[in-house]
């Protein structure tokens, strides 16, 4: 099959909400969003990929494994992508992840995460457990519509910087995706909020109405807060602002230190090493904080912890409303940092939308309303979906997929940070402004400060401080073969060019030689080159080779067993005169030999030896049902009447010599 | 960068309303979106970013009245670097003397 567009059928692009801990995906399909269940019938996915000694397992399946396998399940890939292993926030993430981190050990100091895989320790780029997600969403996306997805726009918080962006869309890559776009997660839960807003007015359409809307987005791992006007069709970011490492895991660590001190406390012993205690902690705590949105006290409970002893806890919502109390506080600075930069004044917000699971707790929803004095807040859009269902309509925008109404849609989003250059004493000067709409660029002239210079060297960072040494490094770039002159003489322009993924590129021209081929972009910290993005790519595809071939191993497995089952039913079910002894004690044998097999081989048979072992179980049937066969065919005749031309198993078909289709024996063994 | 005059670019005049150069604005950038363009992304993206900077400048009761007076050398780097023109070469200059001085 042709890739992408095959004839006659239509092609589909989705959008991925690639969250710290719960992913979510949609599509544009006749006519609306629909955001997809996974094959575990969950609208969103956990985050999260493991190793076992078998095989590698995505979402579900990784998450519901992690107590019994804590050092080699892997989550929380967001909080590392796009930072440097000596970013203090990595180091104090560390200190609270089960699964190892390391350093590249290159002077990018790039993190690697370190799992057991089959006896060896493999290292990870965050980039390459995100693409995992990714490939996980993609094949959810691909199982609702029945073909391949390639096409997709990949979600980010507004605040994540130029390097967690270039990141995430080398992630994408990784897993083979075309990134259509890296869309900032507020904007996408604006046009969700949008599209809900204007189905409902759709009568009383009065001409050119502008609404102003705060969008206050906090997760599992980020927190955004965007502002933006929406009138009609267009949907316009005034100003953004947030912080990209608070979310409900920060308040899920702060209950857990405080029940690993209630525990120490109460029998004077430290759970803190045991990972598997430390887990299952985790795992109620998260729980329990879901329940105080709900309910204003709950019991934390854990039996057998640590060295025997349960753990049990009585944790009121007050209690839990403390301990979190500075998050929630630093929550409402961006609120008002953003609100000055829209230039807004708080009466001017006709809607406060809430996203991400964290907006559920009760102290999150006082703490705005009371900031906006009281204010009613929009809860109307799915806060878990929103994001997905407005990434889905921006990928029907952008790939020209979706209905009318969504094709004259357009989003005007903003660079969430000021990027510049190193001037005299380390000083920033902005090029480009924060909250600058996208695409953008800007110029700037410079010279030689040196008689006879024929190159210059240019650093570049984002940020809002004033010296670079407090803003966020991003690259050098070196322009060389510049006319030797007096000093001040040549004119060299530099333009810093912002893509609509909110991503840098820079260039710089000698305005005498116009020269520009001898930019180099050096140093790109915190970014994997194309050569790291292809080895990558092919390891992914090997790897789902790897998954495909214990996939093929768990179905013959499970083809054997169940080809056991049936035969034993079959053999209690016939009448025993109707067998000869020697026949039945042979069978009788042979399964047994089977069983034996399989109890000591079942963990690493290849999916050709589990064959093997059934057609040897086959054909000592085989000898059974037809002698069966010949003397009782009035009840095997149902199975008997099949078509002549179809392959018994020897000449790989289904069927045994006395005609009896084997599926029908391996299927529901009722 | 852009060439033209800002009114131009957003084909308003001179004495243009706030609402009238937003709702100019509005209807610019959605003929010139790149994502509007598919068949021509490259000349629509330059001539949105001309639009989105006329906006910024037109949008800007500060920015509007410098460019009244003094045109777009008036404005062009915004408030902020006012104070760093008669530096700005130089500045450059002490940059490279960093490195080479």
């Amino acid at each position: 099959m042709p890739d992408g567009a095959d004839d006659g059928k239509k092609s589909y692009s989705m959008g991925i909400d690639l969250g710290t801990t719960y992913s979510c995906v949609g599509i544009f399909k006749d006519g609306e969003v629909q955001i997809i269940a996974n094959d575990q019938g969950n609208r969103t996915t956990p985050s999260y990929v493991a190793w076992t000694d078998k095989e590698r397992l995505l979402g579900d399946a990784a998450k519901n494994q992690v107590a019994s396998n804590p050092t080699n399940t892997v989550f929380d890939a967001k909080r590392l992508i796009g930072r440097t292993f000596q970013d203090p926030i990595v180091q104090a993430d560390l200190k609270l992840w089960p699964f190892r981190v390391v350093s590249d050990g290159s002077p990018d100091d790039k993190p690697l995460i370190e799992v057991m895989y089959q006896d060896v320790a493999k290292k990870f780029h965050p980039e390459e457990i995100s693409s995992m997600i990714l490939t996980k969403m993609k094949l959810t996306a691909e199982a609702f519509v029945g073909q391949r997805v390639r096409n997709a726009v990949i979600t980010v918080p507004a605040y994540f910087n130029d390097s967690q962006r270039q990141a995430t869309k080398d992630a994408g890559e990784i897993a083979g995706l075309n990134v259509l776009r890296i869309v900032n997660e507020p904007t996408a839960a604006a046009i969700a909020y949008g599209l809900d807003t204007k189905s409902k007015e759709k009568k009383t359409k009065s001409g050119e109405k502008e609404t102003n809307i705060l969008v206050f987005d906090m997760g599992g791992g980020t927190f955004d807060v965007s502002i933006l006007t929406i009138t009609d069709t267009v949907f316009e970011v005034k100003a953004t602002a947030g912080d990209p490492h608070l979310g409900g895991e920060d308040f899920d660590n702060r209950m857990l230190s405080y029940c690993i001190s209630e525990f120490r406390r109460k029998h004077k012993s430290d759970p803190t090493r045991n990972q598997r205690a430390i887990r299952r902690l985790r795992t109620q705590c998260e729980r329990a904080k879901r329940q105080l949105s709900t309910q204003t006290s709950v019991t934390i409970e854990v039996d057998s912890l640590h060295e025997g002893q349960d753990f049990n806890l009585r944790l009121s919502r007050a209690k839990f409303e403390e301990l979190c109390m500075d998050y929630f506080k630093k929550a409402m600075e961006p609120v008002s940092q953003c609100l000055g930069d829209s230039g807004l004044p708080k009466s001017q917000i006709s809607d406060v939308v809430l996203v991400g699971g964290s907006t559920r707790i009760p102290k999150v929803q006082e703490l705005i309303s009371s900031f906006f004095n009281g204010k009613q807040l929009c809860k109307e859009i799915n806060p878990d979906e929103a994001v997905a269902y407005g990434a889905a309509v921006q990928a029907a925008i952008v790939s020209g997929t979706g209905t009318e109404e969504v094709e004259n849609m357009l989003l005007l989003d903003v660079a969430p940070l000021s990027l510049g250059i190193e001037m005299a004493g380390g000083m920033m000067q902005k090029l480009i402004e924060r909250n600058s709409t996208i695409p953008t660029n800007k110029s700037q002239d410079f010279t030689t400060a040196e008689d006879y210079q024929d190159y210059v060297e240019i650093k570049v960072y984002e940020g809002e401080r004033a010296m670079v040494k407090d803003n966020n490094y991003l690259g050098k770039f070196v322009l060389t073969g510049i006319p030797k002159t007096l000093r001040g003489v040549p004119k060299i322009k530099v333009t810093f060019n912002v893509d609509s993924n909110g991503i840098l590129e820079v260039t710089a021209e000698d305005m005498k030689t116009h020269r520009k081929g001898e930019i180099q972009i050096t140093n790109e910290k915190g970014r994997l080159s194309q050569r790291d993005i292809e080895r990558m790519l092919q390891d992914a595809e090997a790897h789902k080779e790897e998954d495909d071939l214990a996939r093929g191993e768990m179905m013959a497995r499970e083809s054997i067993t169940v080809y056991m089952r049936r035969t034993r039913k079959a053999l209690e079910d016939i009448d025993s005169e109707k067998i000869l002894k020697r026949d039945r004690e042979r069978l009788e044998k042979k399964m047994e030999e089977v069983d034996l097999w399989l109890d000591e081989h079942s963990n690493k048979a290849t999916k050709e030896e589990f064959e093997a072992k059934q057609r040897e179980l086959e054909s000592a049937m085989n000898t059974i049902m037809l002698k069966i066969n010949r003397s009782e065919s009035d009840f095997w005749e149902q199975q008997a009447i099949l078509p002549e031309n179809e392959k018994t198993i020897e000449q790989g078909g289904y069927f045994l010599d006395s005609g009896l289709d084997i599926r029908d024996l391996i299927e529901d063994p009722d | 960068m852009s060439s033209g005059d800002y009114y131009a670019v957003l084909g308003v005049g001179p004495d243009a309303s706030e609402a009238e150069i937003k709702k100019a604005y509005r209807k610019e950038a959605l003929k010139w979106h790149p994502d509007k363009n598919p068949d021509n992304k490259v000349a629509a993206e330059q001539k949105f970013k001309a639009v989105a900077e006329a906006y910024e400048v037109l949008s800007s009761p500060e920015k509007r009245a410098l460019y009244d007076r003094g045109g777009k050398e008036a404005v062009s780097g915004g408030p902020s670097f006012a104070g760093a023109r008669a530096g700005g070469m130089d500045a450059a200059f002490n940059i490279f003397e960093q490195f080479f001085g």
